[in-house]
């Protein structure tokens, strides 16, 4: 409980500083190239059409599902996905980037993961409203279901920087976790149901097991708003499961804060 | 104005530092207590009071624990055992060339620390040209720090650090940087800070020449432990006794 007040505490006080850091952070990764913002595009928009085109004519598949074209299938979970390996890999890669904010000043090292997370979040919106966009020009109106875009942007949100909080202050104690992080998540993404329509898995108890990953509630509750039509509440049984996930990850970002957080400065 | 208010106190302040045989270890000594490391005492059951107004110098050889008590003044790292109190504004300059963000560039850089230290934008604004001609960069302060030499970055985090009005100033080292000219100014900045709005100066350096020019009160540390504390003059003579005294 301590810790929880401790880290809200830090939040509140540095909450300008949190969101300028946020601010300089976007502007750092994009402003040194010379395409500058556009790179935040380039990428996503090569890897869905590689994707899409690996899909629709390489790999079996690729068929419409629920009456929308593959491709407008995979985008809402492919963009999500985005967000969610930013924060899987440079989340957790966090605390090392801004070591001089550790090492050389009075800083609270609990907000880090949350600036990182809201640089994230800006590109994020900026790719949903892409998405929107192609969803509209291609003839799919809004329609109530998409209100509920935001509660599985809050669920995500709160997910990953929770996972970012924890993975961060390990991966500063050891560079090995960081690699192994690093090497997972390409089969994350290919365990997830990204590219793939996880309803269409037989195995009841796989599909069970499936729950278990957020990046799968997530993924899929983006396409519930765009093309599965279903609130999240006809799908407790995801959500308790959710929550429950997000709960575990949330008291094990509290415990290595708890542990970790008077060594960082002295390994880093 | 109250120039004896304590600023700073250590009270039976002790750090230990874990040394692993790898990172390996040391990320399984977060899951289990088993894996052995060897332990560093780096600062041992150290007291004492600084008061506003001060200025103290750290002498000592490599490795005396001087730095490790300056990072725990600045709140960067934590003290194993013992009892810290900080009351003021403290802006360190610790090790030459870092405390920057390397991809952006001196300008967004003097905002950010600025903005860290806790300044309004419009405070900022007003310190900046201050600090862009102090630090003597020029064109230069609107390229990424990472294309600075050290010497540069060096000046610029002086500039930064001492332009930003701080209550208590902490110095490592780095009044040593650049050619004599900016050493002069450093100084003059320095002793006028310090006279003009009581600022406590607390300065690490083996050089004693400088230690004798900035302090009035000088602590000996030894293999963790606080050995001497007083007037500089005779801190120095503890020190380094006269006969290889420089100067």
């Amino acid at each position: 409980m301590g810790t929880i007040k401790t880290i809200v505490g830090e939040h509140v006080e540095w909450r300008s500083q949190i969101l300028k850091l946020a601010k300089a952070d976007i502007i750092k990764t994009y402003s040194g190239a010379a395409l500058g913002w556009s790179w935040a595009l380039v990428r996503p928009v090569i890897m869905i059409s590689v994707f899409w085109f690996a899909f629709t004519y390489g790999l079996r598949g690729g068929k419409p599902i629920e009456g929308f074209p593959f491709i407008l299938w995979m985008i809402p979970g492919f963009i999500s996905w985005f967000y969610m390996s930013d924060m899987l890999t440079q989340g957790a890669g966090c605390i090392r980037k801004y070591k001089f904010l550790v090492t050389k000043m009075k800083f609270p090292v609990s907000t880090i993961p949350t600036f990182m997370s809201m640089s994230k979040l800006a590109i994020h919106l900026v790719l949903m409203c892409i998405v929107v966009f192609i969803f509209v020009i291609t003839g799919h109106f809004p329609d109530v279901y998409w209100l509920q875009l935001p509660f599985y942007m809050l669920c995500m949100i709160a997910f990953f920087t929770a996972w970012a909080l924890f993975a961060s202050l390990l991966a500063a104690m050891s560079v090995d976790f960081l690699n192994l992080v690093k090497s997972v998540t390409q089969a994350i993404f290919w365990l997830s149901g990204i590219m793939w329509d996880i309803n269409r898995i037989n195995s009841p108890k796989i599909q069970f097991i499936m729950h278990f990953n957020p990046v799968t509630y997530v993924a899929t509750g983006y396409r519930n708003c765009f093309i599965y039509k279903v609130w999240f509440w006809e799908q407790a049984d995801r959500l308790a499961i959710f929550v429950i996930v997000l709960i575990v990850m949330i008291i094990l970002a509290l415990w290595a804060y708890k542990k970790l957080i008077k060594e960082i400065p002295d390994v880093l | 104005m109250d120039s004896n208010k304590v600023v700073i106190e250590f009270k039976n302040v002790t750090k230990r530092y874990k040394l692993y045989k790898n990172d390996k270890q040391r990320l399984f000594a977060v899951f289990s207590k088993r894996v052995k490391y060897k332990e560093k005492l780096a600062v041992n059951d150290v007291s004492f009071q600084i008061r506003q107004g001060e200025s103290v110098a750290f002498l000592g050889k490599n490795g005396a624990g001087k730095s490790t008590i300056l990072k725990m003044m600045t709140e960067v790292a934590f003290p194993t055992s013992g009892e810290i109190m900080i009351d003021g504004r403290v802006s360190a300059l610790l090790e030459l060339s870092s405390g920057f963000d390397m991809e952006m560039t001196g300008r967004d850089n003097i905002y950010l620390k600025g903005q860290l230290y806790g300044l309004k934008n419009s405070e900022i604004a007003e310190l900046e040209d201050t600090i862009v001609e102090f630090a003597e960069l020029d064109e230069y302060i609107d390229q990424p720090v990472r294309t600075y030499s050290s010497g540069m970055r060096a000046r610029l985090g002086f500039a930064v650090s001492i332009n930003i009005r701080p209550e208590i100033l902490i110095v490592d080292e780095a009044l040593s940087v650049g050619d004599k000219e900016f050493r002069k100014k450093c100084r003059q900045k320095v002793n006028e800070i310090i006279e003009k709005n009581n600022v406590t100066l607390v300065f690490v350096t083996h050089s004693i020449s400088m230690a004798k020019e900035f302090c009035k009160r000088g602590i000996v540390m030894k293999k963790g432990k606080l050995v001497y504390d007083s007037d500089i003059n005779d801190a120095i003579k503890f020190y380094d006794p006269p006969k290889t005294a420089k100067k």
